[in-house]
This record gives structure tokens, C-alpha cells and sequence, in this order.
């Protein structure tokens, strides 16, 4: 696989990812359009709460007690929620490396962020605090759930990054929330994606399913060169070079570390599901054609 | 098999995409608001987050205050839909009315002051110091109030007005305040139902719509105009019994 084709492969989930931002985009500009009268372009003008999965899941304990939702959550969320929770089962968390608009816009800043701190960009914060702290978004997903189902408020709201960002001409966004904002896109110029790593609830609820996600990230130790391309471009810190099945609650399922994209070792690092181990011809082969090549 | 950028693209298309799609087919993806009110305790919900948005169907559901309770005391027409009216349709219903100066509507704060009484449930209105007479002896009918309560809102009622004569209740007798009743009472002494008497006369006495299909299993005909005695020996119902029956509705 040559250099372009490489590119070629990355730009796949870049175009899902502007999709998805210019389509958050427009809702979000179609329901400010509609506050103010005039007619949506396009598509409709639901509120963003109506195309977020997260209302879905706080809004479970109330819709399985009372048969309700919870303020200001449409039934939309709660579909997306099961579409979102099926994708994830079958492939890990695709919804926030491949949808998630959010998870877009930190990514894009950390570019930035790389130009600027180079090797440095995203390894900032100690090992042993990154590792304490990334448990930090479980807390708050129990918190979230838990205050929502007695209060049946989308408390979620009044700190959510991701709704004042989309939504900051509303005057339903808090200071809090905007403050929140400020500091995880100041925060992404020195660490990748730091609201997923250390807050997002929905991401934590998502992250779960690596246990058990039927595609998985496979590392042929065999194979391996031992290289830690894998390691160097996981923009969650994720320690891939060491497991044989990467099954880490951070992996956001960005397939930039497989070898379609970043190991240069061919059938060495990639999702896959219900394969038999390699046959070493096959193996060998592929490690031929592409250390001969030489590209990484 | 290996996972390729492709294949997620593909699972995102088809099961995202396409779910969306399949939901939308069977109704399961709408983008609408529910409007649901926050939570004081389980069961249990905030007053304040009663909107005019609110269809009575909605009240019944959240507060445990049947709609049909709603319609009594208010005045509405019996054959108000729960399911589509809403609370700020009230105010399209009923005329302001002036107490000392101040005009007072018949709106979603009313009802928010009125599901409070009704329910127990704690509500302080900033606006709402006066309730519809008839409101307020449903609750009394109903005991929903207790003394001191029933003290103050007996001497906080305003007589409501329909804007138009269509929207008059009147359906049911039952359902109008004791003091409605007496006016109806008194500006129908005059009136008895004779053979001359129109069906039109017959409704606007106060004999709703629906009263009138109640009673007499027909639908009112078209030409109003008509004498009921015409109408229902051409049916081949009994006029007499039918006669009987409004003029018990009307307190004749």
C-alpha cells in the first residue's frame, strides 16, 4: 500500500466526520432559523437534544418506570441511542471517532496543537494522573443518570460542552457550559480529544462495549516489528504495542493505528471478526510486500 | 475478515442511516419535543413546568388530573378532544375578565393554580389570585379544598365568559357553577319546548351538540330551522320522551 492510497484510506472517516459537524451545523442553524420564523434549509430544525443518543440514555430510567421521557427529550434520541448502542457492539465506539461532532472539533484543534508541540502534543499530563483521570467520565455518567432519573431534568444540559458549542446563540446555554467549552477547546491544543479521554459520559457508556465488541482490534505479536507507530498515533494514549486483543475502554475505533492506515506490517494490526489465525504464508507474504516497500 | 475504513462507513450508512430510516417508516424516530415536567419526588411533578403546550391528555398523564375533571370545571365542551386541546387554547375560548382594575385571562396558569388545589400538589402563582366560579365549586363539590382555602378562593372567583357563543358548555347542567345554573334557570323560565320549537332554539337554550345526540341517539340535522316535533316524528321517535328529557337538562 503506497503513501496515497494510505491518505485515501484516513480520508474515508474525514468526510464521515464533516458529514456529520456540517450537519450539526445545519440543524443547529435550522432551529435558530426557526426560532426566528423563518423557514429551515434543506432538512428540518429539531432541537440538538432530539439528535443527541446521550438523551436517550438518561432519559432509560424514566421511560422503563413511567413510560415518559425526560424534559425536552424526543423519542428521536432514544432510537438514536439503540442505533448507536448497536453500532457499538458490532464495532467498538464508532459513534465518537467517526460521528461524534464534538470529538470532530477537538480532533481539528489538536492539529493545531501538533504543529505547535510537535512530539510533546498530547503527552502533557503524567502517565499515572492520565490514567486516574480518565476515570473521571464514569463518575459523571453515573452522576448524570442517577440525578436525571429522580429530578426527570436534562441536567446534563447546563455543563454540556457539545450543546453550548452547537448552540451558543441560544440563550438556553449556561456560563458554566460556556466556561466548559472554553477550557476543553483551549485544553485540546495540548492533549487529543480531552472532554472524550476525561468527561464525556456518553463516551464512557460507549467505552464499556471494548470488552465485548464483536469486531476487535487484533495485534499479530507474531508479525509485529515492534515499531509503536500504533502507539504514537492513538490519539487516545492507548498502549497498543503490547496487547494481543486491544480491548481498552478509551478506544474510540478511528482504525488510524491499523495497518490499513498507520502499521506498516500488512494482516498485523486491524479489526476483524470470526478469522481463523493467519496462515503464515500469508503473513510472511504480506510482511514482504510491504517492508520491501519501505514506506514507514 | 478484516475491517476496513469502508466497511465502517458502510455499518454507519446502513445501520445509522438506515435505522434512522426504518424509525421514521414506523413512527419510532420523531424529533418533536416531548414536553415532559421535571420531577419533585417519584410520580410526582413539578406544577410550575405546566406549559401551554400542554394538551390535557398530558395534565391526566403527568399530574393524575383526569381531563375530563378539566373540562367540568372549566366549562369546556364535552366533546373536547384531550388529546388536541391545549392549554393555551384557553385563552381563545374564554374573554378577559376585569377584577379591581386588572384583567385576569383563563390561561395555563389558571389551570397550573387549579391542578395544585386539586392535587395537593405545592404551587405558588405570582399571577393567578382569582379562579373561574366554576372552578373553584368543582373543587368544592369535589372536596378538594380545605377550609382556609376554600375560604379564600370562594372570595376570589370572577365569572367566566365565552368569547363565542359556540364555545358555550352547557352540555350538561352538572357541570355549570350553582350559580350558572340559576342564571340558566332564570333566563329559561320563559322558554318551554313546544311543537313550534326550533332545534336552533333548542341549542341556543343551552341543549349542546352532543347533549342532543346523548339524548335523542340522532345527529342535528342540518337545517336547524326545523320544528324538533318535525325532526323526531319523521325519525319516528318518541317527541315527548325526547321533550321530557331536555326540559330536565334545562330545568324547566
Amino acid at each position: 500500500m503506497n503513501k496515497k492510497q494510505n491518505k485515501n484510506k484516513r480520508l474515508i472517516r474525514l468526510a464521515v466526520q464533516i458529514f456529520f459537524l456540517a450537519l450539526i451545523v445545519l440543524i443547529s442553524f435550522n432551529h435558530f432559523r426557526s426560532e426566528q420564523g423563518l423557514e429551515p434549509l434543506l432538512i428540518g430544525s429539531p432541537s440538538l437534544h432530539a439528535v443527541c443518543p446521550f438523551g436517550g440514555v438518561v432519559t432509560l430510567y424514566s421511560y422503563f418506570t413511567e413510560g415518559t421521557f425526560i424534559q425536552k427529550i424526543s423519542q428521536s434520541s432514544f432510537t438514536l441511542m439503540w442505533l448507536i448502542l448497536g453500532l457499538t457492539l458490532l464495532f467498538g465506539p464508532v459513534f465518537c471517532g467517526w460521528i461524534c461532532p464534538f470529538g470532530t472539533v477537538q480532533e481539528f484543534l489538536g492539529k493545531i496543537g501538533r504543529k505547535i508541540f510537535k512530539k510533546r502534543y498530547n503527552h502533557f499530563i503524567p502517565i499515572k494522573l492520565d490514567t486516574l483521570l480518565r476515570y473521571i467520565r464514569y463518575i459523571i455518567l453515573i452522576l448524570v443518570v442517577v440525578k436525571t432519573a429522580t429530578s426527570a431534568k436534562l441536567l446534563f444540559s447546563n455543563f454540556d460542552p457539545y450543546f453550548a458549542l452547537f448552540n451558543i446563540w441560544s440563550d438556553e446555554v449556561t456560563r458554566l457550559s460556556l466556561f466548559i467549552l472554553a477550557v476543553v477547546l483551549i485544553a485540546s491544543l495540548f492533549i487529543e480529544r480531552p472532554w472524550c479521554k476525561y468527561f464525556c459520559p456518553l463516551g464512557a457508556l460507549l467505552g464499556i462495549f471494548n470488552f465485548f465488541r464483536i469486531v476487535k482490534l487484533k495485534r499479530n505479536e507474531k508479525t509485529c516489528i515492534n515499531c509503536k507507530a500504533c502507539d504514537r498515533i492513538c490519539p487516545m494514549n492507548i498502549n497498543i504495542s503490547t496487547s494481543k486483543t486491544v480491548s481498552n475502554h478509551q478506544c474510540i475505533s478511528c482504525m488510524l493505528c491499523t495497518d490499513e492506515i498507520t502499521c506498516p506490517v500488512n494482516n498485523t494490526l486491524n479489526f476483524s471478526f470470526l478469522e481463523k489465525q493467519n496462515s503464515q504464508e500469508k503473513i510472511k507474504k504480506g510482511t514482504k510486500v510491504h517492508i520491501s516497500g519501505g514506506e514507514k | 475478515m478484516k475491517i476496513r475504513s469502508l466497511h465502517i462507513l458502510l455499518a454507519i450508512i446502513v445501520i445509522v442511516g438506515g435505522g434512522i430510516l426504518l424509525a421514521t417508516e414506523f413512527g419510532f424516530y420523531k424529533t418533536i419535543k416531548e414536553k415532559t415536567p421535571g420531577k419533585i419526588t417519584e410520580g410526582v411533578y413539578v406544577i410550575s413546568d405546566i406549559r401551554g403546550s400542554h394538551t390535557l391528555e398530558e395534565i391526566e398523564r403527568y399530574y393524575q388530573l383526569p381531563a375530563s375533571s378539566v373540562i367540568e370545571a372549566f366549562g369546556l365542551k364535552v366533546d373536547t378532544n384531550p388529546d388536541t386541546f391545549k392549554l393555551k387554547d384557553l385563552k381563545e375560548i374564554f374573554k378577559p375578565a376585569e377584577i379591581e382594575g386588572e384583567e385576569y385571562m383563563i390561561e395555563t396558569d389558571t389551570v397550573r393554580v387549579f391542578t395544585s388545589l386539586y392535587s395537593k400538589n405545592p404551587y405558588i402563582s405570582d399571577e393567578t389570585f382569582y379562579l373561574p366560579e366554576s372552578t373553584v365549586n368543582y373543587l368544592v363539590e369535589n372536596n378538594k379544598l380545605d377550609e382556609k382555602e376554600k375560604e379564600y378562593w370562594l372570595g376570589h372567583t370572577f365569572k367566566a365568559e365565552y368569547l363565542e357563543g359556540d364555545n358555550l358548555v352547557g352540555s350538561e347542567t352538572s357541570i355549570l357553577s350553582e350559580n350558572t345554573v340559576k342564571e340558566v334557570v332564570e333566563e329559561t323560565e320563559e322558554f318551554e319546548i313546544t311543537g313550534a320549537t326550533t332545534i336552533q332554539e333548542l341549542l341556543d337554550q343551552g341543549i349542546t351538540e352532543e347533549k342532543f345526540e346523548e339524548i335523542s341517539g340522532l345527529k342535528v340535522p342540518e337545517d336547524k330551522t326545523r320544528t324538533a316535533k318535525d325532526f323526531f316524528d319523521e325519525k319516528e321517535v318518541e317527541f315527548k320522551d325526547i321533550k321530557d328529557k331536555f326540559r330536565e337538562i334545562l330545568g324547566i
